[in-house]
């Protein structure tokens, strides 16, 4: 109810404001809609969207799964984090245009460069919160699976990865937002399709219809697949937690 | 299962570059199914020997002398449970092989068949150091070690505990360390009295309790526990030596 209301009162406020600013600027909420039907009728609309998730599940799978895997092992062992430690900052501290544009350079105006440059970009801080979370594991109950022989696998599995789950989760949430946002600038860049690429045709035709019917279908995915399968994930995991208020 | 200890030295760096020497000459054996019980003085080294024992610490100068395959089952001064299962999976985590008879039998003692289900967070410590209890007694442990099972809880479920524990010991006869710093409970559990020094940690005495526990009488009880006082000096027992 609460987000329809809040749903409803953006509308109000977009509609308002077009009229205002008219309707060369910021096109009233019908023009929008308009945009998107045409683009959803010709396929286009699906296409690029589908183009673009693919290449935010690649990148992020890739970029997660590494990051946990170098993270766990800095925080794990002290040669580890001091051979990576420099990379880290480095990475961490570069502008993501510089990745993708080298990216491009070396590797071509490839998929295969889009998705790494995506994944390089999101690696550093994947790598920063699951090392923080190894670092904070509870030495008390690695003693405790030595003292009762638990294999290791198995320790892993019910010891350690509960305790790093809301590290994992925290790096995939802000990671995820991350990735939406540069993989339309890779798009934009280096890619003949999907919502960045679209994007920038409307940017030079100065389309602002189609700008916006790109840019909301867009926000409007990252909404669901944040309410259905980012919040739903993350209460799984914290159900041992006694409820907050 | 035989334990023999001979510890020569041990030392320990506290975060602020102190060595402190915490065990020195520190030689016993325990037979098997005997339970040995170590009092003495707080930080004096008790807590530091079970973790060398437990094969946690090699950092030692000495050798201990038990069978490589032995299965140990340890209670921590504090419950160590995964907060993430429930009272069964962090069991049965431990004890992968307990079939379900054994495991109903051994919460019907501790009375935490109503618990099952629920999370350590859920539990009072009462209850999370009974299922700590349960987790070592499920292994079915060649080598028990108690390191303070039952501190910090109040003297009426301390006692409770303490029975059970008596008669979890004696339904299966296996070697035992406990660790504690009440001679009531040394007296109670205990076949064999080990009293240390404060630190670096010595045996000062090695008592044997020759009745077994379920035939000993209050006045033999009161009659050790007053041998005990008298063979430490007060300050090394605080609350026991009234």
């Amino acid at each position: 109810m609460l987000r329809l209301l809040s749903f409803a009162v953006f509308l109000a406020t977009w509609w308002i404001a077009a009229l205002l600013a008219g309707g060369q600027k910021l096109p009233p909420p019908p023009a929008v809609l308009t945009a998107i039907v045409t683009e959803a009728t010709s396929g286009a609309l699906f296409f690029n969207l589908g183009v673009t998730l693919a290449r935010v599940a690649f990148a992020f799978t890739l970029a997660m799964t590494l990051g946990t895997a170098i993270g766990y092992l800095m925080g794990r062992m002290r040669l580890a984090n001091r051979l990576g430690d420099p990379w880290l900052i480095l990475l961490l501290n570069l502008p993501a245009l510089v990745v993708i544009v080298l990216a491009y350079i070396w590797a071509g105006l490839t998929e295969v460069a889009a998705i790494a440059a995506i994944a390089i970009n999101k690696l550093p801080t994947a790598v920063v919160t699951v090392r923080e979370g190894t670092r904070a594991l509870d030495a008390a109950l690695d003693e405790m699976a030595t003292v009762f022989a638990i294999p290791r696998w198995k320790a892993f599995r019910h010891v350690i990865l509960p305790q790093l789950a809301p590290y994992i989760a925290a790096a995939a949430r802000s990671g995820l937002s991350l990735v939406w946002k540069i993989v339309l600038v890779a798009e934009l860049l280096g890619r003949p399709n999907g919502v960045g690429f679209e994007i920038g045709i409307a940017f030079q035709l100065f389309d602002i219809p189609l700008l916006l019917a790109y840019s909301l279908t867009f926000a409007a995915v990252v909404l669901a697949i944040e309410t259905v399968l980012v919040q739903p994930f993350e209460a799984r995991l914290s159900r041992w937690r006694p409820r907050a208020a | 299962m035989q334990l023999e200890v001979d510890i020569q030295h041990k030392t320990f760096t506290n975060a602020a570059g102190e060595r402190l020497n915490v065990l020195a000459d520190f030689k016993f054996a325990l037979g098997a199914g005997e339970v040995g019980v170590f009092v003495g003085p707080s930080g004096c080294g008790k807590s530091t020997m079970l973790r060398i024992l437990a094969g946690l610490d090699h950092d030692y100068r000495g050798r201990v002398t038990r069978p490589a395959d032995a299965r140990i089952g340890m209670v921590f001064q504090e419950p160590r449970l995964l907060p993430w299962r429930s009272v069964e999976e962090n069991v049965r985590l431990a004890a992968p092989r307990v079939d379900e008879a054994k495991l109903s039998a051994l919460f019907a003692v501790l009375e935490l068949n109503e618990h099952r289900s629920h999370f350590p967070g859920e539990l009072s410590l009462g209850l999370a150091r009974r299922v700590a209890l349960a987790r070592a007694f499920a292994v079915d442990p060649d080598f028990l070690i108690l390191d303070e099972p039952l501190a910090s809880l109040d003297d009426a479920l301390a006692a409770r505990l303490r029975e059970e524990i008596a008669i979890l010991v004696d339904s299966r006869s296996v070697t035992t360390l406990l660790v504690t710093h009440s001679v009531e409970d040394a007296v109670r559990l205990g076949d064999r009295l080990f009293l240390l020094s404060p630190r670096p940690a010595r045996i000062l005495a090695d008592l044997p309790i020759g009745t077994p526990r379920s035939a000993r009488g209050e006045a033999e009880i009161a009659a050790i526990k007053a041998d005990v006082a008298r063979r430490i000096n007060g300050d090394c027992i605080e609350r026991d030596a009234s």
